[in-house]
């Protein structure tokens, strides 16, 4: 006997519902306060140094080989290692509201 | 363990007296977290190994922890990567273990925790790093600098050029300074409560009985840790597969 296709479809959909039942509960909770709090810290803090790390870099590099331009490359690039501190920290938010946004919706099921 | 320096939980020290070898003029000695480091790695990989030979189709308690871990980690790429990206679950779930059973060997007390060293934290951070450049240039070949070039006038790229490149350089240190300073914290504020309970324990008097507070409190602490441990570890290899995901994909989002 050749199997009822609407019987199927009702399986499948069944199935789906179980499976994003699992997938739920597999979900981590939304993230604390202080966890953000850290996260946004260190990304500032890191972008500031290595943009400042860089430029020294390039300072020493140009210094060795060719003039000496310390500390004009380290002075613009800690600005520029500022600015990039800024953009993690905007898309470090935007992940952590998608993931809010995620387990909100996982709440509600 | 409730020594007066509640940093001193992290010192490294020689086991044995003689260094192992040398290394440029720089003597290689066997450490505490050199032995802790070999013991996780050996533990991990014949427990995951031993308890999944039989391959009984109805799992032993055992043999469930390796499946379930299995699933979690192989979930976790797919649904940051796609399924291109689960050939690199070796890698992802190696680093997840390891990163999993340090932190947790290191809640055991009087024991050490090689995750609350910038040394090897940094080291697994670079090594993600590394193997992401590698991948990038592997798949894209030049096209990989593309990650670095956003959707903009040539003028902005000036700048923007150099501030995606410094973005993206901070990865490593974002990724193993956070692992590094949640265990290094947490191990320091439990060192810190444990001083509290041994001082006014040998107070005497009233204040003996004062010590229960922070033993309370250190309970507290002690669960919240070993979620931290978990967290940690779930959150470094969920940043490594989505780096992973953007060398594989090179998506132009931002």
């Amino acid at each position: 006997m050749a199997p009822d296709p609407d019987r199927l479809r009702d399986l499948g959909s069944r199935l789906d519902k179980l499976q994003a039942g699992q997938d739920a509960r597999y979900k981590k909770p939304p993230p604390s306060g202080l966890g953000i709090a850290g996260r946004f810290a260190t990304e500032l803090v890191a972008a500031l140094f290595v943009g400042g790390g860089l430029g020294w870099g390039i300072d020493w590099l140009l210094g060795r080989f060719l003039f000496k331009t310390f500390p004009v490359f380290m002075l613009v690039f800690v600005v520029l290692g500022a600015v990039a501190g800024i953009l993690n920290v905007m898309r470090a938010a935007k992940d952590i509201n998608a993931e809010i946004a995620r387990a909100r919706s996982n709440e509600e099921k | 363990m409730a020594g007066e320096n509640p940093m001193e939980q992290f010192a490294v020290r020689p086991l044995i007296e003689a260094p192992l070898f040398e290394l440029g003029g720089h003597p290689i000695y066997f450490t505490n977290q050199a032995l802790l480091m070999v013991l996780v790695t050996l533990l991990s990989a014949s427990f995951l190994t031993l308890v999944v030979k039989p391959g009984r189709l109805v799992p032993t308690r055992s043999q469930s922890v390796a499946e379930i871990s299995y699933k979690f980690v192989s979930d976790m790429i797919h649904s940051t990567t796609g399924s291109d990206g689960l050939r690199f679950f070796p890698f992802v779930f190696t680093l997840f273990i390891f990163v999993l059973c340090c932190n947790f060997f290191g809640m055991i007390p009087g024991g050490f925790t090689v995750t609350s060293q910038i040394a090897v934290t940094f080291a697994l951070a670079g090594l993600v790093m590394l193997t992401v450049i590698f991948v990038g240039f592997a798949k894209h070949g030049i096209g990989f600098l593309k990650l670095f070039v956003p959707h903009a006038p040539w003028y902005l790229l000036i700048l923007l050029i150099p501030i995606e490149f410094i973005s993206f350089m901070t990865r490593p240190i974002s990724l193993s300074v956070r692992l590094f300073a949640n265990m290094l914290a947490g191990h320091t504020m439990l060192a810190v409560f444990a001083g509290f309970v041994v001082s006014l324990g040998a107070a005497g008097g009233l204040l003996s009985g004062l010590a229960i507070a922070p033993l309370a409190l250190m309970v507290g602490i002690f669960m919240l840790e070993l979620l931290v441990a978990f967290l940690q570890a779930y959150v470094f290899a969920v940043l490594t597969c989505i780096y992973l995901n953007e060398a594989l994909h090179l998506h132009d989002q931002h």
